[in-house]
């Protein structure tokens, strides 16, 4: 029985394609681009190019695409939540009528378009995180932040707690697990029974977590001190890497995007 | 009646490119009443076993049976068989989330339905097994605890709901050698007291030869010797092939038989080894 399977948000996918191996500050810019025009999107018909764009990284990614929908289940139940939400409650042209309950056209429009919205966001950031390593993926945000160390924002530190956070998603997903496996072992009913006792069963891992969780935090600051670490120093880096024609291809590609999406707004 | 596994497999990821045979063919009995070890290297799979023992995990392939009733994906079968199968894990006071001791260790007796009064004498016998019984524990929150009363306190938890059977997962790990010795003594008096089965996975030779009367031994998750603790550990290639040490005492035993001198030792656990030697010394001494 395993409680976390399938949880890929945040899992790197390691692999050698042109995704890859392009600069990880690039493709976080670009996906920060892919993110914009996705929320500045008012008709499905301008997600088009945002879909083509993640489609060719996904294709050329050579990640497997049940990766992908691994990626997107754990969100389907929001999905479900916001469609239902959408299609019940915004009013209209009624299509489709049942006592008091009605759908809309532009409900069912308005779902199509939230739907597309959320499965975007999550393969743009599965494409990011499965395809740049932690670390890779910290530079890049420290990268991102250095202009704003001018006004004090210490760069380097927030990138670390970021990557520090995200490297400890799965160790504390399998701590759940382990704690699951341990109280269910001894009687313990999660998530079963009404809405008090649903809440009530959480307790027993959630307590666990938490104890297990700070102490890991303690652990690991000890560690890092006894390996030198120091805030509020300059650092350098083991992996430099300069600017390839990947990198520009991406980054073109991520522009072209939302200028495609801008057109097809203005089009209309 | 035992816990029987008939050719069980259990695939990590069965079906990915990074499937992994964590368990292969395992066909097993664990008898009523007894203490069992269950041993192998680093990885061997002995984890993984155990949780098929009460329905954590699922076999891939075979069927495990628990007092005659085959172990299924069914609410109702696996807390059934949950009832029935106590397991420690390994660092079990991890699990801790009570504010005292009391409530920790009552926990899964209430979860079972334990009238107050059960609740109340479980959880005092429970934790006087494990030698904890002091009544100014029973307030205390477990956290405060040392950590060798911690790891006695979540035993206690397992042993309050008074199951047939009792695994307990590497339960010495981390804990001195006197306490080591104690958890396991107390253990073994349950066994006598309350005919429970005690299996005990262990990475301790010593303790497994002093405690267990049978061991399980498995290898790249397949069971490679399953019988007497004494013939395990008396053919020194077997535990080596196993990528196991023997324990000190056959090793004592061994060497001193080496030595071809006239101190006579059986091979046996440490207890058997000193008594044995005493034995052999008394009669040196006495013309």
């Amino acid at each position: 029985m395993s409680f976390s399977q399938g949880f890929v948000l945040g899992q790197h996918y390691p692999g050698s394609s042109p995704v890859h191996r392009s600069s990880a500050l690039v493709k976080l810019i670009a996906t920060i681009i892919v993110m914009v025009t996705i929320f500045v999107a008012v008709n499905t018909s301008e997600y088009l190019p945002v879909a083509l764009f993640l489609l060719s990284g996904i294709m050329v990614s050579r990640i497997p695409a049940r990766f992908f929908l691994r990626g997107i289940k754990p969100i389907l139940f929001l999905i479900v939540l916001t469609v239902a939400v959408q299609i019940l409650f915004t009013p209209g042209d009624s299509i489709w009528r049942f006592g008091v309950v009605r759908v809309t056209s532009q409900g069912l429009v308005l779902a199509a378009f939230i739907t597309c919205r959320l499965v975007l966001l999550t393969l743009a950031s599965v494409l990011l995180t499965a395809s740049t390593s932690p670390i890779e993926l910290t530079d890049a945000i420290s990268d991102l932040l250095k202009p704003f160390r001018y006004i004090g924002l210490p760069s380097a530190e927030i990138a670390l707690v970021m990557s520090i956070a995200m490297r400890f998603v799965p160790t504390i997903l399998e701590e759940t697990e382990r704690i699951i496996r341990a109280q269910v072992s001894r009687g313990a009913r999660i998530g079963e029974g009404g809405l008090v006792a649903r809440m009530r069963s959480f307790i027993p891992i959630l307590v666990p977590l938490f104890v297990s969780s700070f102490r890991r935090a303690d652990d690991l600051a000890i560690a890092m001190e006894a390996r030198g670490f120091r805030v509020n120093q300059p650092r350098t880096r083991y992996h430099l890497r300069g600017f390839h024609a990947v990198d520009l291809v991406i980054l073109v590609f991520s522009l072209v995007t939302l200028g495609a999406a801008v057109l097809l707004r203005v089009w209309r | 009646m035992p816990i029987v596994l008939t050719d069980v497999d259990y695939i990590y990821d069965s079906g990915e490119p990074i499937e992994f045979f964590a368990l292969h063919g395992i066909t097993l009995e664990i008898p009523d009443g007894e203490f069992v070890g269950i041993v192998g290297r680093t990885g061997s799979g002995k984890s993984t076993l155990v949780q098929h023992m009460n329905g954590l995990l699922l076999p891939s392939r075979g069927q495990v049976r628990v007092d005659d009733v085959a172990v299924i994906n069914k609410r109702d079968v696996l807390a059934a068989v949950r009832r029935k199968i106590g397991i420690v894990f390994q660092y079990p006071e991890d699990q801790f989330f009570a504010e005292t001791v009391y409530d920790e260790v009552a926990f899964g007796c209430r979860n079972y339905g334990f009238s107050k009064e059960r609740v109340d004498s479980s959880v005092r016998s429970a934790l006087s097994v494990v030698g904890m019984d002091d009544e100014r524990f029973l307030l205390q929150s477990p956290f405060q605890l040392s950590g060798g009363e911690q790891r006695r306190v979540a035993i206690a938890s397992v042993i309050a709901m008074e199951q047939k059977f009792v695994i307990l997962d590497e339960p010495t790990a981390g804990l001195d050698s006197i306490s080591k010795l104690s958890v396991l003594s107390e253990l073994e008096s349950l066994r006598q007291s309350r005919k429970v089965t005690v299996v005990l996975v262990s990475h301790n030779m010593d303790e497994v030869a002093e405690f267990c009367t049978s061991v399980i031994v498995l290898d790249k998750g397949s069971v490679v010797f399953s019988g007497s603790t004494d013939d395990f550990f008396g053919n020194p290639s077997l535990v080596s092939d196993a990528g196991l040490d023997l324990p000190e005492s056959y090793r004592l035993a061994g060497a001193l038989a080496g030595c071809g001198s006239l101190l006579h030792v059986e091979r046996g656990s440490s207890s058997a080894v000193l008594e044995s030697l005493r034995r052999t010394v008394s009669k040196l001494g006495s013309p």
